[in-house]
């Protein structure tokens, strides 16, 4: 049995104080560790993707040459698009709409994760040197990815799609059905609290509504999988495949307002 | 310089587990090094002597973390105390009984972080998801300790003559 000396209670006391110190100390050094290990974590990135590279040389090719016959695709689409676009300018035009302009966004590389499993976090290589404040939406080429929620001078920090304390308000295309999408820590989003008559089913693609300023509206965030009855019997939910591949993530693009 | 040492081996496991474990993942959770280290410093050296790396251990952890800062800069040396004594009482060199010690610490420092998340209004996580996380951890954790623990029992090869005893 462990004896509690005086010794014990000073060392509480003392720990209690110090917690409530290093919380009011928290961005100062929290900025200071972020700005010294960014370089270490650049290089140690850049050295395993290297790595990965050689290792997986023969995935890479089969890889490349898949997505080669893809781009020639979706080029041909793109032509055939434009066209599209161009005449909905033309109309627009004519009907006096105001035009859209498409967001700004700023590049990032992704260096670092957080080092513990309570929450879904990147960190990336840009701060508020680069623009980036915090709320600014991130997403990738494919999709939806998440939100800034801490900004040093040269790095920040990205709360990604799959942590449950992020709420991104989305549709489902199609049907235009309402839900709220969030995280399970996982490779997969829960949508919860569909009524339950709502029109969703498997396969439906889901995007962001756009309803707040917090994020733009048409962002994929990925595609249903499963849709199934709470145990309360009073309302569904829908478990999505994310678009982006969270796990693997190299590249972001925070979306300036 | 072997004070310059352990820091270059905090860091460099530090740096680890934000920029490569993810890959080693398993259900969605990483084994957590930052406590293996604490606990092969807390077993092979005196408080007075390691309580410094293990508070920077948890200052660095806090710092690439988003949770609330100081948890692991408080909880680290509390366990580092907790195993400094237990290691007088008991034997820690059999490698199921550190496994046991290392899996109990894991699951109580994850108990801990989450109620502190919950009580403390920042981020709530479902209790499904808590209790994955904090028995997988663990788990984890546990396993691959052992290996850890050679690696560095094996360091004194490495090291010139006497530069891994302490005094």
């Amino acid at each position: 049995m462990l004896k509690f000396k005086k010794k014990s209670l000073i060392y509480l006391a003392v720990s209690i104080f110090l917690l409530t110190l290093l919380s009011s100390l928290n961005p100062a050094l929290r900025t200071t560790i972020l700005s010294t290990f960014k370089y270490p974590l650049s290089l140690l990135t850049l050295i395993r993707r290297e790595i990965g590279g050689i290792i997986f040389y023969h995935r890479n090719l089969m890889q490349n040459e898949g997505l080669k016959r893809e781009v020639d695709l979706l080029r041909n689409k793109i032509n055939t698009l434009d066209e599209i676009y161009l005449e909905n300018r033309r109309l627009n035009d004519i009907l006096s709409l105001k035009q859209k302009t498409p967001y700004k966004v700023i590049a990032a590389r992704v260096i670092g994760r957080s080092p513990d499993n309570w929450s879904s976090v990147v960190i990336i290589d840009k701060g508020r040197y680069n623009g980036i404040k915090q709320e600014m939406a991130a997403m990738t080429y494919l999709g939806f990815l998440g939100r800034v929620i801490e900004t040093t001078e040269s790095t920040s920090k990205i709360m990604l799609i799959n942590d449950p304390n992020l709420g991104v308000s989305c549709i489902v295309v199609g049907s235009r059905q309402e839900g709220l999408v969030s995280g399970t820590l996982g490779n997969s989003l829960i949508m919860k609290y569909l009524p339950k008559g709502a029109d969703i089913k498997i396969s439906d693609v889901i995007i962001t509504s756009g309803l707040t300023d917090a994020y733009p509206k048409g962002l994929l965030i990925g595609e249903v999988i499963e849709v199934g009855e709470e145990l309360s019997g009073l309302t569904r939910y829908a478990i999505i495949k994310p678009a982006v591949n969270l796990s693997s993530i190299e590249e972001v693009l925070i979306i300036i307002p | 310089m072997r004070k310059w040492f352990f820091l270059f081996i905090i860091v460099v496991l530090g740096l680890l587990e934000v920029a490569v474990l993810d890959y080693f993942k398993i259900f969605g959770v990483k084994p957590d090094l930052f406590l293996i280290v604490v606990v092969i410093l807390s077993l092979f050296f005196e408080l007075k002597g390691v309580i410094f790396f293990v508070i920077f251990a948890g200052v660095l952890k806090d710092a690439f973390s988003i949770n609330t800062f100081g948890i692991n800069t408080l909880l680290l040396p509390l366990w580092s105390f907790l195993i400094m004594k237990l290691s007088k009482r008991i034997s820690i060199d059999n490698n199921f009984i550190l496994m046991a010690v290392i899996f109990i610490i894991t699951a109580s420092h994850n108990i801990i972080t989450g109620l502190i998340l919950v009580f403390s209004g920042g981020f709530f996580i479902p209790l499904g998801i808590s209790l994955r996380i904090a028995f997988l951890e663990s788990l984890y954790t546990a396993i691959i300790a052992p290996l850890v623990f050679k690696i560095f029992r094996t360091f004194p090869r490495w090291l010139p003559q006497g530069a891994w005893n302490w005094e």
